[in-house]
Order: structure tokens, then sequence, then C-alpha cells
């Protein structure tokens, strides 16, 4: 679960995670750096919730891991986004979007 | 989610636990040094990043059992986790866990054994192609609700006329025999008369041959028989050129046109050697109503349809014989009419198995109740180091499920032996037992049984051990107090046991009281150097043949040494009634509204009655010149005491008269000659019958003398007299077979191998019943004695006497007695209602039976009481106030 105040909706992490390796891959620590910047720091999440969450979409088929080389030259664990990864991110995506527009319109109204 | 490629990845990491730990830590630590790296980029100390890093990540071990716990195999490996802790648990308290396995051996095994009884026999549908659609059918007297065999009249014009069934076939004599000659030594076979469509009605297919083809049962037809693969292994050799091979049945040739399976068992009874065809000749009168019919339906058609069809068809047969007595058609399902007799048994026994098992179950619960108190030291260790209830719970149901399937593998071994015992010692006269054994359903039902009874023993105890503490049971584990609802459950599970024990007993003392009852039955007859056996005579005897024969052959028995008394019968006590007949008594009308009675009626020659040893009450016996043969004198008969009183009252009724068969006023009249004792036909447990006899030479009686039981009362040993008749038979006639030789001691046994049988099973089950609660008891007060030492030690050093403290003990467990008496009480005079069909006169709710169980069980209960609490008077006082 995430830090902070701000409870993260249930499955929103798994999510977040896919958009993130969309980008690039990346490891276990950058991956948890990049939603703490891009949510310009409302989102931090910790190892207790980004590990399991990890194992369990690499279960699901959605990522690989592979061993690189970082910058300062440390071998560590890379999460690389799989074809199937990309298609439950357009999906959980497009279904985030609808959700999101009713809950605005409804709060909105 | 892909299930497939969870599951190998599920496995690998199984497989490769090391590795997979290894990364996951050279992970973290990577993120940790990361985490480091930015904070020390960011300005911080190297040594200050790291300890920010620390903390950030929290505890490693809680993330790395995170990360476990979202693989499926992760379950699996708390589960293996759970069943070696609960091994090792049971190893270390071999004692507790030898008791609880037996208990549960007992139970499972006696419940398995048991189900798979009443599985092949009672529930599983019969072994041939749709089976729901085989009928018995058979006529009754209007408003009674057994079955009885059909008349060739009836049969013939129901078989010509119906419409609802697919095939129809006969079955002649089920239980009855041929005469097997040509073939060594002259033996009767067990075999039945059938149709020619019989085996296609079952459609079972030989293994060898063929069945019956059309019109090889039309009068006139060759003779050809079927036989079992179990004849034709035993007699023939198995000989692979068995067909078209011929026997020699009752004297008349048959050709072996076909090998039933082993599988093939009908009558379902006992086994039969072979099925000769049976031809139906038109009838000359309606009875005699010896004809067994069943019937394929057609699909789609109903019982009650054919039921109320064949009922029409038996309309229009009364109607044919206006003086025969109406009757009605029945159809009833085959299997209900095959396993109806042994059905309340079979009941009644897996009720008392399954009370044996609650038993089991109460008393294992007990002691891991008894257990718990003990361990709820080690659960507060393991929950104050973090594990939660249901974890814990979990695990202590996983160590029971874990005891009840150990128990419940020694149940299976135990419950292959018993059904093997069962088989061979039991009582072989029992449908379908050829199809009794363990398959998978039985085991599906063991397993559930076994998992069901494991929770169900280990869930007061588990939630119990687990149960949060008030006070702190690290450190007073052994203080009564807290567990006082663990003693509370304890208790009632014992009131309950009790109360199980005392039903069980209570059946089993019914049923021992019945069959005291009936095994002091006198059958009328002196049983003591009587010798019995079966002899039937050939078709090539005409009947003036068959008296000559007797005459011939019992003069020459008579001159034997060391033979007192010799007589032959169609009947034979306590249990082989061949024929009942309906009579009427002169004066009485012939109302054919009114119910019909009927007497046990048989042919007997002159010296039968001192040969068995019946009492002439009035008259005279037979004489053997009451009757030249073919002369037209008056008929006599005898009459016993029953009919005398029953039908004569007051009158004497020597010199009365009597017609038998059908009411016809044209009958011929019989003159009653001699009243004799009372004899049992009909099984030591029937009530008294009117039974009449006749000469066996007597006019119309004769053609019955084909097939006749021999008595001879000898002064010596059976075994001096029985080569000598054998021989006497053999040089008469040597295809002649001596069958079913018997002392009557041995008959009497014989007719109540059932009956002893469930009388010894339920009450072992009883007496393990007893055993068990009566250490159910044992461990309780020896339980709660231990709980209150430091209180007796008080007691005492205040100055209690012995007497005193060994009174407390003995009242508590009094206390729990009694209220399992009352339980059990009110549950027997409920339930034992059931078992009213199996008792021989003895009233279901007997109250000596009742009060004689109770009182054994309390004085069982009450010395399982004496010696914890005579433990407790020896209580020292000091060592007890230090005892905590």
């Amino acid at each position: 679960m995430p830090d902070k105040n701000t409870a993260l909706i249930q499955g929103t992490l798994d999510m977040l995670i896919l958009k993130t390796l969309a980008l690039e891959p990346m490891h276990a620590h950058g991956l948890g750096l990049r939603i703490e910047q891009i949510s310009q720091g409302v989102f931090q999440v910790n190892p207790g919730s980004l590990f399991p969450a990890l194992k369990r979409l690499e279960r699901a088929g959605w990522l690989e891991r592979e061993w690189r080389s970082t910058a300062n030259s440390r071998r560590a664990k890379y999460y690389v986004l799989t074809a199937g990864g990309r298609k439950q991110l357009k999906l959980e995506t497009r279904d985030w979007k609808t959700q999101s527009i009713a809950i605005a319109r409804i709060l909105e109204a | 989610m892909n299930i497939f490629r969870n599951l190998i990845a599920g496995l690998r990491e199984l497989v490769r636990r090391k590795k997979t730990e290894i990364e996951l830590n050279e992970e973290l630590d990577a993120y940790v040094q990361n985490l480091t790296d930015a904070k020390v980029q960011a300005g911080a100390t190297r040594e200050e990043a790291l300890r920010a890093a620390r903390l950030e990540m929290g505890g490693v071990e809680s993330v790395k059992h995170q990360v476990r716990a979202v693989g499926w195999e992760f379950a699996l490996e708390v589960f293996v986790q759970d069943v070696r802790y609960g091994v090792r648990m049971l190893l270390k308290s071999p004692l507790f866990t030898a008791v609880a396995l037996t208990t549960i051996a007992i139970g499972i095994g006696a419940n398995t054994a048991m189900f798979s009884l009443v599985d092949a026999i009672l529930l599983r549908p019969l072994p041939y192609p749709e089976p729901q659609r085989l009928t018995v059918v058979g006529t009754n007297q209007r408003g009674e609700s057994q079955i009885s065999p059909m008349g060739t009249a009836d049969f013939l014009a129901w078989r010509d006329r119906q419409q609802s069934f697919e095939q129809v076939a006969v079955l002649d004599g089920a239980g009855g025999s041929f005469a097997l000659s040509g073939m060594g030594a002259p033996e009767r076979i067990p075999g039945v008369g059938v149709s020619a469509n019989f085996f296609s009605i079952f459609g079972v297919a030989p293994l060898k041959g063929r069945g019956f083809h059309p019109g090889e049962d039309q009068p006139g037809a060759p003779g050809v028989v079927v036989i079992s693969q179990q004849f034709w292994r035993d007699h023939l050799d198995s000989d692979p050129k068995v067909l078209n091979r011929t026997l020699t049945l009752d004297g008349k040739q048959h050709t072996i046109v076909g090998v039933m399976p082993a599988g093939f068992r009908f009558p379902p009874r006992a086994p039969v050697d072979v099925w000769a065809i049976h031809t139906l000749n038109p009838p000359t009168s309606r009875p005699p109503f010896g004809l067994h019919a069943f019937g394929r339906l057609k699909p789609g058609v109903s019982m009650r349809q054919a039921g109320a069809e064949l009922d029409e068809i038996v309309g229009q047969v009364n109607a044919q014989y206006p003086s025969s007595t109406p009757l009605a058609g029945v159809v009833r399902p085959m299997k209900e009419w095959m396993v109806s007799e042994v059905s309340t048994p079979l009941l009644v026994l897996l009720g008392a198995i399954g009370l044996l098992l609650l038993i089991a179950v109460v008393n294992v619960a007990n002691l891991l109740l008894a257990r718990a108190a003990v361990r709820r030291r080690e659960v507060a260790v393991r929950m104050a180091l973090g594990a939660s209830r249901k974890r814990v719970v979990r695990q202590l149901l996983t160590e029971s499920t874990l005891l009840s399937l150990l128990g419940g593998v020694l149940g299976l071994l135990l419950a292959y032996f018993a059904i093997r015992a069962f088989l061979a010692f039991g009582p072989g006269q029992m449908p379908r037992l050829n199809e009794v054994g363990i398959n998978s359903g039985v085991l599906v039902i063991a397993f559930v049984v076994c998992v069901a009874s494991g929770i169900l023993f280990g869930l007061a105890p588990a939630l119990e051990t687990s149960r949060p503490a008030l006070s702190d049971p690290l450190k007073d584990a052994n203080r009564s107090s807290s567990s006082a609802s663990a003693h509370r459950t304890h208790r009632a599970l014992l009131v309950f046991e009790v109360a199980l024990a005392l039903l069980l007993m209570m059946g089993s003392g019914l049923l021992i009281r019945s069959f005291v009852r009936l095994s002091h039955v006198s059958p009328g007859v002196e049983t003591d150097h009587l010798i019995t056996a079966a002899i039937s005579l050939s078709d090539k005897y005409s009947e003036p043949q068959l008296g000559q024969f007797w005459k011939q052959f019992l003069e020459k028995l008579q001159a034997l040494p060391g033979v007192r008394a010799v007589g032959i019968t169609m009947s034979l006590p306590p249990n082989l009634l061949e024929i009942t007949n309906p009579f009427t008594v002169e004066g009485q009308g012939y109302d054919r509204q009114r119910k019909l009675q009927l007497a046990e009626e048989m042919a007997v020659s002159p010296d039968y009655f001192r040969a068995l040893g019946i009492p002439l009450i009035k008259g005279r016996f037979f004489s053997p010149s009451d009757r030249v043969e073919g002369e037209k004198d008056p008929m006599i008969v005898i009459i016993n005491e029953t009919m005398a009183k029953q039908y004569f009252g007051g009158k004497d009724p020597i010199g009365g008269r009597i017609q038998t068969g059908d009411p016809d006023p044209r009958s011929p009249w019989e003159t009653i000659v001699g009243v004799v004792g009372d004899v049992k036909y009909s099984g030591l447990d029937s009530g008294p019958q009117p039974t009449i006899y006749v000469p066996y030479n007597e006019n119309g009686w004769v053609g019955w003398s084909r097939e006749m039981y021999l008595v001879v009362r000898s002064s010596g040993g059976a075994q001096q007299v029985v080569p000598a008749i054998r021989a006497e038979l053999a040089s008469v006639d040597s295809t002649l077979p001596l069958a079913q030789v018997r002392t009557m001691d041995e008959r009497l046994d014989e007719s109540l191998v059932q009956q002893r049988f469930r009388t010894w099973l339920i009450s072992g089950f009883a007496a393990l019943a007893l055993l068990l609660s009566a250490i159910g008891i044992y461990a309780l007060i020896s339980y709660s004695v231990s709980q209150r030492t430091r209180e007796i030690g008080v007691r005492v050093a205040l100055g209690a006497q012995r007497s005193h403290v060994l009174g407390i003990v003995l009242r508590d467990g009094l206390k729990l007695l009694l209220f399992g008496l009352l339980l059990g009480w009110i549950g027997a005079l409920s339930a034992t209602r059931v078992m009213r069909s199996l008792l021989y006169s003895t009233s279901a709710t007997d109250a000596v039976s009742f009060v004689a169980t109770s009182i054994t069980l309390i004085a069982v209960a009450l010395l399982a009481c004496y010696i914890p609490a005579r433990r407790a008077t020896k209580v020292d006082p000091m060592v007890a106030l230090r005892y905590e």
C-alpha cells in the first residue's frame, strides 16, 4: 500500500507500474522513484507494496525481468513490459478513463 | 491470467527455492543501494544515507514474506510446514498419538467396511443395463403388502396380453436344485428353471456360447442348459469345448449352450450353478403358485401403469377361476425386491457404526482438549511471535486432520480385512455379496469422513487453545481458571459420549435378549441324534414307482443297526416349509370374500412323528395299514394343536372333517384321526401356525413325494449311521445323491445365522463403545484431578478426610454420568423403534435390557472414575501447595 495520506485505489498501483514501464525498462528503485516524481510526490511507493506487485504482474505474464548493469555498473534486475502487458495497460487505461470521467461527472453534477 | 504459466512459475520457484531466495535478496540489496546512492547524491553523508534507506525499506524479512505470499505455492509451503510441524508434535507424544490413532482407525475402519456393504447392496444400481426398468411381477391377496409368486395361468395370461413390458420372463423354484448324475458320484447342485428370454431381460452377455433361443421353452423342445463360470471351472475343468456337452439333471439330458460370467448371479441370494430351460405346460388349475416373474418395462412406461395393467389381467383370471381366491397383481422394482429383507438390518448396523464413529470422534476431541491445556503455552509463544489466530487454528486443524487421515489409512486396512472376514465367515445368504468391495466411491466417502471428523474433533480444541487469554498463559499455563470454557466443552462432550454409548448398548441389549429368547424356542421336536437329508427321485420313476421306492427304502433303513426310527417328509423344521394350502372346516361355509385361512400342509410317512419325537396329543398316528395303493378309502389327516384350538374350540377334533385347497363344496372330505404337538416349519421366530399332515402315499400326494427329506433317529453318532444310509440308497438306485446331510442341531444353528451374526456384531460395537467411553471418562476425571491438585491439597491441609475427597471427585463424575444416562434414555426411547422388526418377542423399549445395560454402563463408568479419584486421595498437601 502506498504511504502518505493518499490512499491508492485498489489495483491502481499495478496500472501505474505498467504505465511507467511502458516508457522504458527499469529496476525497482527507479520505478518507485519515477512514480513519485511524475505524481509530484503524491504517490510514494514503499517496498512492501512494490515488490509483491512486481511479482504479481510477472506471474500474470505482463512483465519480464532481466539482469542489467546500471549506470554505476551495478547489476540490477530490470523489469520489461511484455506484449501482454501492453495490451493490459491499454485495457486498464481505457477502463480508468471511462470511470474517472463518470466519477467527475457525478462530482460536478 | 494464464493459469498454466502461473503453475509453471510456481513450480519452478518451489524447485529452485534457494535460487529464488538469493535473487530476491540481491534485488532488495540493490534497492537499498540505489536508495542510499540517491540520498548521497542529495547531499547526505554515506552513513546517514544508509540509515535513512534502511528505515525507508522497513523490515526486509517482512517484505520478503509479502513477496513470497503472492504465489500460490506459498499456501502449499505453509501447508507442508504445518504438516511437518504436526508430525513432529504427534511424534512428541507417542502415547496420545497411539490412543487417538487406534480410536480413529476403529471408527473409520468399521464405518468404511459397513458402508461398502450398504453401498454394494442397497445403494448401487443393479449391474445390468438400465436397471430402473427391471421389475418383479407377482400376485398377492388384496390388502397384503408382500409380493408372492404367480401361478401358471396368471403368468401365461399376463405374458400374452400385456403391453407395458418389452420382455417378460419367468423363473421356477428360486433356491432350487437339480440332481446331477453321470459325472462321478451323484450330487445336488443349485439351479433354477427359466424361460427362454430370461437372460435377454438382464442384458448380460454369456461368457461363452449363447443364452436361450426363443421357442426353446416350448413343450416338447429338447432340454438345454446354461451353466455358471464357477460350475464350468469346478465341474468341467474349464473345458474349452464345453458347448454341446450334455448334463444329466434330474435324470434328463440337457445340452450345454452357454456359460455365464461369474458376475452374473440370479436369483441373487446364493450362487446358482445351472439355469435349465423351463417348459410351461398349459395349467389344469390356478394353483400352485411357484413362478417368479420378471419384466423389463418399455421405455417411458411407469411402474404404476404396468401394475394397473397387470391387476386388470389378474382380474380376468379371477373371473376364469371362480372358485379360487381372488388375487391382485403387483409390480415392484427388482432392486427393492432383491434387498428388501436385508435393508433394515443393514441400515441399523450402519446407524450403530455411525454412533461408534461419533463416540470415537468425541473421544479424540476430549484427548485433544486435555492436550490443549498443555499446549496453551506453546501456542501463546507462537502468537506472541506474530502468528495470527487464523494461522494457529489452521495449523492445529492441519494437525488433527493429519491425525484423522493417518487413522483413516489404518482404518482402511482394517476395513479391507473386515470385509474379507465378513465375506468368509458372515452369513452367506445375502443378495449381491459378490459386488461388495472397497471401490473408488467408498474411498471417497472414507476420505470425506476422515477429513470431516478431523475437523470435527479438532475444531473445539483448536479454538480453545488459541483463545486470546485474559491472564497471561505464558506465565501460568497450568492454571485451571484459564481453561474453564475448555472444561465445559470437555464435560458436554463427555455427556454426549456416554449417551451415545448407552444408546448403542441398549440396542445390543435388545438384540441379545431377543436372540436368547429365540435360541430357546423349541422347534417342537427332539433334536438330539436326529439326522436329516434330502433325496429327490428323477422323472424316470412313475408315480406308482415312487410309492414303491419309498416303501422299500424305508424298510431297509429301519432294519439298519443303530436306527431307531425313520421317516420322510416334504417339509422340515425349523424353516424348510414347502407349501401352504387353504382349508375349510366342515360347517364353516364357502364365503369367497372371507380372508383365506392357510395351513402348512405336508405329506409324511407313518413313522415321521416317532422319528422326530413329535408328541401325540389325541387320537393316533398314521399307520402303514391305513392305505393300500390306489384304494378308495376316506382320506385321513393329522392336525397340530394350534389348528385344533383355533378351529375346533372346545370340541373334540378327532373324527371332524376338513377340505383342503380353494374353498369348494365339491372337494373331497378328509377325516382327522389325530392331533400332534406344534412344530416350527416357518422359522423359529414364526408364530404358531395351523399344520395339516397327510400320508405321503394318499391319493393326490404321491406325485409330491418325488422330493423328500429323510429323517433318521439314531441311537449312536451320525458318523456311523450316515455311511450306512448312503450304502442303502446306492443299493436301491446308484444315480441318486443323498444331499444336505445335517443333524437337526446343525439345522437349528444355521437357521439363526443371520440373527446371531448381527447380534454379535452390534454387541461388539457396543463393547467398543463402552470401552471408548470408559477411556473418555477416565481421561476426563484424571485430567480434572490433576487440574484440582492444588485445591485438593488445600482441602486436605485444612483437614478434609480422604473419603471426603473421594466423594468430591466421584460426585463430579457421577453428575456427568447421570446427565449422559438421561440423554441416552431419551435417545433410546425414540431410536430403538427402528429395530422392532429385528426383535423376537422383545419390545423395542424392553425395560429389563434397558436397566441391565444402564447398570453395566454405570458400573464401568464408576470404575473409570474411581481410579483417578483414588489417586486424588493420595495427594500430599505439601507437594500440592508447592505444585505451581
